[in-house]
């Protein structure tokens, strides 16, 4: 990265996309794919959609510096969103804000965790977010932007550069990009922003610095019980950042999973309790080296086993997804929360 | 071309800039500054020994944060710029 003059407003040399993108680049304001040039007039157009949230930022690790509205937007505009996207980029950016979200930690580990955006409430549609199938993947232009653009802001208004403080050891692909929809008409429960004591209308941001989706495939299984046997065991690894630090983790049914789960019974609390008491590690799936690691650091096993979620309270399980017998466990960073925040207007 | 500025904003309170003193590695009071993760005191204890060859080490303390996956507390950080004049930071793995 050059050093950037601090003002608001930047005089570039002119030039056609290709120029842009090259100077862009060459700023360290990218993520290696090419970007829309943030212009007075289309950041303008952004702010102009939220203007009534005057609600201060905090400041943005690591580099400890408060966004203003303008300097947020031009990332949008850079990640390719729609005007309309930034409430909920602003949502976004003010869950992983939360202190006990741990946005230092999330961006400076070596672990390769990226802010995983789940959708809930009317603004799905509204912007059309893809909640089923291939929603974590490729051809939506709100989850592609609106997940690009609050990376975008944590690295350039947040410092968060990789190789410099973002410390990754391989990364992610889910650092490109990870926002996604609930699908809360295929689930058979009640929708997770509700569960969270939001109102059905609103819309919701939640956030969780997660690892890239892990499959639970179970085409076997055709009684909950036997579709619960296999998200617990595919749950239950040696190697995963939550044996080691604790923490929250999500799980995704897909709606033919959850079919399959409500039919036989299955509540939201049930499965959370069931996945505490038995997607835990036995103590001869870890080295030696690392049980007392864990033991120096407070973490010790119980009856034999690791646990990997602290509570019941910090397994996350919703539905989303589209036909087909998968679903995905989403594994956390471990020392971080799953903050919910209601978006503005929305 | 006008834009702005991707990277823009506010310096928060109490980020201001503080004058860097030089510091004598041969004498000067050093702190070795775990992050916490597995073997990081081994790691600060092998450099601590091998600065025993150019220097008295009796001014050279271990000072850790209280979480791998947490940042330093600011108190912490305050603490050990008031009271070294260096610090030899273990970080990453």
């Amino acid at each position: 990265m050059t050093d950037t003059p601090e003002t608001e407003l930047l005089d570039i040399p002119d030039g056609d996309g290709e120029a842009w993108n090259e100077y862009a680049l060459k700023q360290g304001w990218g993520d290696g794919m090419p970007l829309a040039v943030p212009t007075e007039a289309a950041v303008e157009k952004f702010v102009a959609v939220c203007r009534g949230d005057n609600q201060p930022f905090a400041p943005i690790s690591p580099r400890q510096v408060v966004p203003t509205l303008k300097s947020l937007a031009a990332n949008a505009v850079m990640a390719g969103c729609k005007p309309e996207y930034l409430p909920v980029v602003l949502a976004a950016l003010r869950a992983v804000l939360t202190p006990d979200y741990n946005l230092h930690g999330t961006l400076a580990t070596t672990h390769p965790c990226a802010p995983m955006l789940l959708v809930s409430g009317p603004i799905r549609k509204a912007l059309d977010i893809n909640c089923s199938s291939n929603c974590f993947g490729q051809g939506w232009r709100a989850n592609a932007t609106i997940g690009r653009a609050l990376q975008l802001i944590l690295l350039n208004v947040g410092g968060a550069r990789p190789g410099e403080m973002d410390r990754a050891t391989h990364g992610s692909p889910a650092k490109y990009a990870y926002c996604f929809g609930e699908n809360e008409e295929e689930s058979p429960w009640t929708p997770y922003h509700v569960r969270r004591g939001f109102a059905t209308g609103d819309s919701v941001v939640t956030a969780m610095a997660g690892e890239a989706p892990h499959n639970i495939n179970d085409h076997g299984s055709t009684s909950g019980d036997g579709i619960m046997t296999t998200i617990e065991n595919t749950i239950a690894q040696s190697g995963a950042n939550t044996i080691y630090g604790k923490g929250p983790y999500v799980v995704v049914l897909g709606p033919e999973h959850a079919g399959t789960l409500h039919r036989d019974g299955w509540t939201i609390e049930s499965m959370r309790d069931r996945l505490f008491e038995q997607a835990r590690v036995h103590v001869s799936r870890v080295s030696k080296e690392n049980q007392q690691s864990y033991a120096e650091a407070g973490h010790v096993p119980v009856n034999d086993h690791y646990k990997i979620a602290p509570t019941p309270d910090d397994i996350h399980i919703l539905v989303a997804g589209g036909p087909g017998k998968h679903s995905a466990w989403i594994p956390s960073f471990g020392g971080t929360a799953v903050p919910s925040v209601r978006v503005a207007g929305g | 071309m006008r834009i702005v500025n991707p990277t823009f904003g506010v310096s928060a309170a109490g980020g201001e800039a503080v004058a860097v003193k030089p510091v004598d590695w041969r004498t000067d009071a050093v702190a070795m500054f775990s992050n916490s993760k597995p073997n990081a005191r081994e790691l600060l204890e092998g450099i601590r020994a091998r600065l025993a060859d150019i220097r008295s080490v009796d001014n050279i303390e271990f000072v850790h944060k209280n979480s791998a996956s947490q940042p330093a507390p600011a108190e912490l950080i305050d603490a050990v710029a008031g009271k070294y004049k260096g610090a030899l930071l273990a970080i990453a793995d």
